[in-house]
């Protein structure tokens, strides 16, 4: 086995489709996922992560660069690729005309695995996923949700060496995310890799080891949940009511930004008490909480935007 | 896991793709809508053509599976993405048209072994025919899947398909002499027809039912145009299945 699940050197990407004018897709993109890992790409609409995601998993060609998944490289040698691999597509759905069961049970078989395998593997993962009961309901009758947790049981049941998974909590309860963070936490013990890509913070943050943001086709942050939160430049936001225009009062404690008529501060919990004392005097009251993985990541894109332009 | 090599996990994907057709019944059921209608007409207007018309919807609805292979595969990949799931796998990609072809064709068998017997019942058919058929049968489906899947690949809109498919399929699959005898055309266009897979096909079967339809010369032409046709659309298939595999 490689020292390396994956290892993304410089990859490009340029979109060049007839009656449209180029798109650079990626600019240079390298990272690197151990073995066991779940690493999380972060970005916002147009990043780059599907795209990157789709190279690395051998469906799209880069422009230049080199992806290895175990020491083999994608675009030369895809065929040894694949058996390696498993993704969950942006926005798949199984075949409407099988049930959960069929659509996972024959995904199995077309990997190659023997049926007793295939039926013991699939009633695992429908379980994992809670579909049990709706598991031979054709999937055309099954809510977006329901499809969707259909469509990562299919891939959690192969437990292939490494996963994609391209937002695969889209459109499912919190209940239902929770289930799907457990099972790939289960998978990630048991030595599959995982790679995804999610929008919601709070789900990177369970449950990724380590992050990537994505902005403008490059990476512009590589590092942990709790890194990113820290370079915010505390652990605590502190929001005050009524004191957008007073960050001048509050510029020694740490960041600030006004956000909707309150100024946010981000500071540490040593400055905390000082912090509150100073706004109790200007008779403002204040809310206290830790900073969130989002809040990070808007400020770190944030800046880039406004380093952009 | 699965072995190594060209068509790995084809039946797999073949049984995967029947069974989703198969629970389309509604669909297979109104297959035959069409050519049902057309030998009615025949019956009424030309009795004595019958035999003609009815071995010719057998073969047209061999080469309606393309549209079907056609439809289903860009469905699959512009609305469900599920060409990512099966393509970022141990399946092979020239797999994954042929289990579609595969699938597709055991799905729609029923409606044309109807034909058949209808056939069989109402003007009757050699062994030798029967033989024939089936060989011109087959190389028809090898055509028209391969094409259908092609083409498939090439849209990023399935509406974008349709109205191609459509005169595709008709002006291939109904304008030649597929319903009716290869011997009301002469000239170049009885050449073109004897060169077009589905009316080379019935001519040749024509020819299995009265041996003067077609001179010597004729059915050669007809044979290899067809022979050529499906071993070099076959292999343009699985080289396009495994080019399409990866988007560049």
């Amino acid at each position: 086995m490689a020292d390396l699940a994956l290892r993304a050197e410089n990859v490009r990407k340029v979109y060049d489709r007839r009656g449209a004018p180029p798109t650079t897709a990626l600019q240079g993109v390298s990272l690197v996922v151990r073995p066991g890992e779940r690493v999380a790409l972060l970005g916002r609409n147009g990043a780059g992560k599907t795209t990157f995601l789709k190279i690395a998993a051998t469906l799209l060609a880069p422009t230049s660069g080199s992806v290895e998944v175990f020491g083999v490289d994608v675009d030369r040698r895809p065929e040894e690729v694949r058996p390696l691999i498993a993704v969950v597509p942006q926005e798949g759905k199984p075949f409407f005309h099988l049930t959960p069961r069929e659509q996972v049970y024959t995904y199995l078989l077309a990997r190659g695995f023997a049926r007793a395998e295939a039926k013991r593997r699939t009633d695992d993962a429908l379980a994992q996923m809670a579909l049990e009961e709706v598991a031979d309901r054709l999937s055309v009758t099954l809510s977006g949700g329901q499809r969707q947790r259909t469509m990562v049981a299919t891939v959690i049941a192969t437990e292939a060496p490494l996963l994609f998974l391209d937002e695969p909590t889209i459109g499912m309860d919190p209940f239902a995310r929770r289930a799907v963070w457990a099972s790939l936490r289960t998978l990630s013990k048991k030595g599959s890799t995982i790679l995804l890509t999610t929008h919601y913070l709070d789900e990177a943050e369970a449950l990724s080891d380590r992050l990537y943001i994505i902005e403008h086709g490059k990476v512009l942050v590589d590092g942990t949940a709790q890194s990113l939160k820290r370079d915010t430049g505390g652990s605590l936001r502190v929001s005050i009511a009524g004191g957008a225009g007073l960050s001048g009062s509050f510029a020694s404690f740490g960041r600030t930004f006004p956000e909707a008529g309150a100024l946010d501060v981000i500071t540490t919990p040593e400055r905390l008490p000082e912090l509150l004392a100073v706004a109790v005097r200007l008779g403002l009251s204040t809310t206290v909480g830790p900073v969130t993985l989002e809040e990070a990541f808007l400020r770190v894109v944030g800046r880039s935007i406004d380093e952009d332009t | 896991m699965a072995s190594s090599g060209a068509f790995r996990g084809v039946g797999a994907f073949s049984y995967t793709e029947f069974y989703v057709q198969a629970h389309e019944y509604l669909s297979i059921a109104t297959s035959l809508v069409v050519q049902v209608i057309l030998l009615i007409f025949v019956r009424i207007l030309a009795p004595d053509l019958l035999g003609v018309a009815l071995l010719g919807s057998i073969l047209f609805s061999v080469f309606a599976l393309g549209q079907r292979v056609q439809n289903e595969a860009a469905y699959i990949r512009i609305d469900h993405k599920l060409n990512e799931l099966y393509l970022a796998s141990p399946l092979a990609p020239e797999s994954y048209f042929v289990g579609f072809s595969v699938g597709i064709l055991a799905a729609y068998l029923l409606p044309i072994a109807a034909l058949v017997v209808a056939t069989v019942l109402l003007v009757g058919m050699t062994a030798f025919t029967a033989a024939v058929l089936v060989a011109a049968a087959a190389a028809i489906w090898v055509i028209t899947c391969s094409i259908g899947y092609i083409v498939s690949t090439l849209f990023r809109d399935m509406r974008a398909i349709w109205p191609y498919a459509s005169l595709f399929y008709n002006l291939f699959g109904v304008l030649p002499p597929v319903f009716y005898p290869i011997g009301l055309l002469s000239g170049s266009l009885r050449t073109a027809a004897l060169l077009v897979p589905p009316s080379a096909a019935a001519a040749i079967v024509q020819w299995s039912v009265h041996p003067s339809v077609l001179a010597p010369g004729e059915l050669l032409l007809a044979a290899l145009a067809l022979a050529v046709e499906s071993v070099a659309l076959f292999a343009l298939g699985v080289v396009w299945s495994r080019r399409s595999a990866r988007e560049s």
